[in-house]
């Protein structure tokens, strides 16, 4: 029998206070996982990491995703970001199934459709804040756009250390330089990986607050990895994990 | 922006960047210095035969083009009967003699005033003609290299000689002794190792040389242009290999250096190549990176090797005068290419590596 939980995603309103639409209802789910596992090889024995994830983010969705050390948080971000391929099941990204694109087509996706925060920032040491940015500008094939980079890294505070390589910054700074990369291309889906694991509480909740102004100014999906239940405050959801399945998914408020 | 990132690459380490780049420097001014010597001391022992000045050249049967190896089979009085011959204008006989001590050298033993004749006679410099049997002359790059003035002694084959004269370099050989002095110190009597002629009019070499090959049959018997035309390296026995050996070996150097700094590059920014790969980078994004960054080395080691190639020559030219270096255009364009042929291939493996990294793995690298 397979150990899943479906945890489908909340029907909110379609409308915030101010008209806007939030696309948070009766809308398919930027992201999609179906009974999802991920197998790794130790030696000959299998060690499953993910058994059976059934998984859903409704565009402009916040989601955070809790559980202990080796529950396959990191696992499931990595496969439904792409960089890893799953073992069984489905992961549907924008309506692209990841466990049917060859490596080169799931890289094409990921270079369009997904955003990185790592909690070891992971900049390049050798470029400035403003080349960490750029890069993933021209990875993504557009070219430098100017004025998306100003906006971004005003928003993000980033004006005065443009010039500074990651030695030379904070890690506050540097979390908010790799989150200006993860969405100067725009990606549909944010995934954030601990991204307040190697912060202090000042600056993790800076981090923190720059990720729900993403969310709830610009409607920007994210998917969060945290052992931190203080950063899950004003998410839209949370949802834990253990031994590989998601166990439940409840509003944080 | 990728050029910016693979400069930045460079400068991040600049020790192990700097290793590159001497790796590839001395790859290049090796390939470049073994060829320019080769090609200089053949171009340069041309010139200088070409500077004596005959037309025909009358050697042994199976004589070697090396003139130095040809030993002294032949008789003295065959230039009597040369001389007899119709076209004939003068003949030069001379024993040649290698001298091994303080480098290899071939000493020319002439008759003064036949080798005058064919050759229009020594610029002197300083000094005069052979006065005495121990007289010996030198030209000027020899007499630079010997520390030698007129008046000096200079021992050569246990025979101590006379410097009476220092002549202006390009007559051949670079020291000169009396022909009957050489023949005595080496047991030669009334023996020449060649015979230089001088036609009566330079069309008329061809008929002369029918001449001699039908009254000398089985001897070697050549126009000087053939002569000048033969001195290259692959005219050379072993010469030739001698030279693809020594780029064998700069190329294998380059392409270690190169194969090395890239792998650990590679292993060093293992999690930067995960990073780059969570962008959305590809593969040929990844090994065009590298290659790129591998070529940029690449092109400052040879513009690196050029400037060392012209510093080696300029210290291998104080230190031994008489060498002759020839760097050209063509073999800089050659030492480079091979260079950059050599580095794409070391690096390629590394780049490989680097664009088949698994990417969980590399952010999750240590």
């Amino acid at each position: 029998m397979t150990i899943a939980a479906t945890i489908p995603a909340p029907q909110v309103a379609t409308q915030g206070a101010d008209g806007r639409n939030t696309g948070k209802r009766s809308v398919e789910p930027i992201l999609k996982t179906e009974n999802l596992w991920k197998l790794y090889h130790a030696g000959r024995v299998e060690v499953p990491a993910l058994r059976g994830v059934n998984f859903e983010v409704l565009p402009g969705e916040s989601v955070a995703v809790m559980g202990p050390s080796g529950c396959g948080k990191s696992s499931l971000l990595y496969v439904i970001g792409g960089l890893a391929k799953a073992s069984r099941g489905k992961v549907l990204v924008d309506g692209n199934d990841l466990t049917e694109l060859s490596d080169a087509a799931r890289t094409k996706l990921r270079r369009s459709k997904i955003g990185f925060v790592f909690q070891r920032f992971n900049l390049l040491p050798t470029l400035t804040a403003k080349g960490n940015i750029a890069i993933a500008q021209y990875i993504h094939g557009d070219g430098f756009d100017p004025h998306r980079f100003d906006v971004v890294t005003k928003m993000l505070g980033l004006g005065g250390r443009l010039s500074h390589k990651p030695s030379e910054m904070s890690g506050g700074e540097q979390q908010r330089v790799a989150i200006a990369r993860a969405i100067i291309n725009e990606p549909k889906i944010l995934l954030a990986d601990e991204p307040t694991g190697n912060l202090d509480t000042k600056n993790s909740e800076v981090v923190l607050q720059m990720l729900r102004q993403l969310n709830k100014d610009l409607g920007q999906t994210i998917v969060m990895i945290t052992h931190n239940p203080e950063a899950v405050t004003n998410f839209d959801r949370v949802v834990h994990m253990r031994d590989g399945v998601i166990v439940d998914g409840v509003p944080a408020d | 922006m990728m050029g910016e990132l693979i400069v930045r690459n460079l400068f991040h380490r600049p020790v192990r960047t700097f290793i590159g780049i001497l790796a590839i420097a001395v790859e290049v001014s090796l390939v470049v210095l073994v060829v320019g010597l080769v090609t200089g001391l053949l171009a340069e022992t041309a010139k200088r035969i070409e500077g004596v000045g005959a037309d025909i050249v009358v050697q042994p049967p199976a004589a070697s083009i090396l003139l130095g190896f040809s030993g002294a089979p032949m008789p003295i009085k065959i230039a009597d009967k040369l001389k007899e011959l119709k076209y004939v204008q003068d003949v030069a006989p001379t024993l040649l003699q290698s001298n091994s001590a303080g480098g290899v050298e071939v000493i020319y033993g002439i008759d003064p005033e036949s080798f005058r004749a064919v050759s229009g006679g020594f610029v002197f410099l300083a000094g005069h003609d052979f006065e005495g049997p121990n007289d010996i002359l030198v030209d000027d790059w020899a007499a630079r290299a010997k520390r030698l003035k007129v008046g000096d002694s200079y021992n050569l084959f246990n025979n101590d000689w006379h410097v009476a004269g220092i002549v202006e370099h390009g007559k051949g050989a670079r020291v000169f002794v009396p022909i009957a002095t050489l023949q005595d110190l080496i047991g030669a009597h009334d023996k020449a190792s060649i015979f230089w002629i001088k036609c009566t009019r330079p069309e008329h070499t061809d008929d002369l040389m029918a001449d001699i090959g039908r009254e000398l049959p089985g001897y070697t018997v050549r126009p000087i242009k053939e002569m000048l035309s033969i001195y290259t390296s692959t005219n050379i026995p072993g010469l030739q290999i001698f030279i693809d050996a020594m780029i064998a070996l700069a190329v294998s150097i380059g392409l270690l250096v190169i194969f090395l700094t890239m792998y650990t590059t590679v292993i060093e920014r293992t999690r930067d190549i995960g990073v780059l790969k969570s962008l959305g980078a590809n593969s040929p994004f990844i090994v065009r990176t590298l290659l790129m960054e591998s070529a940029l080395l690449c092109l400052a080691g040879i513009a690196a090797g050029v400037g060392l190639s012209y510093a080696a020559r300029s210290v291998f030219l104080q230190i031994f005068p008489t060498l002759s270096i020839r760097i050209t255009p063509e073999w800089i364009l050659r030492a480079g290419v091979i260079a950059l042929l050599g580095t794409v291939v070391g690096a390629s493996y590394p780049a490989w590596v680097a664009s088949k990294k698994d990417a969980v793995e590399a952010l999750t690298f240590d």
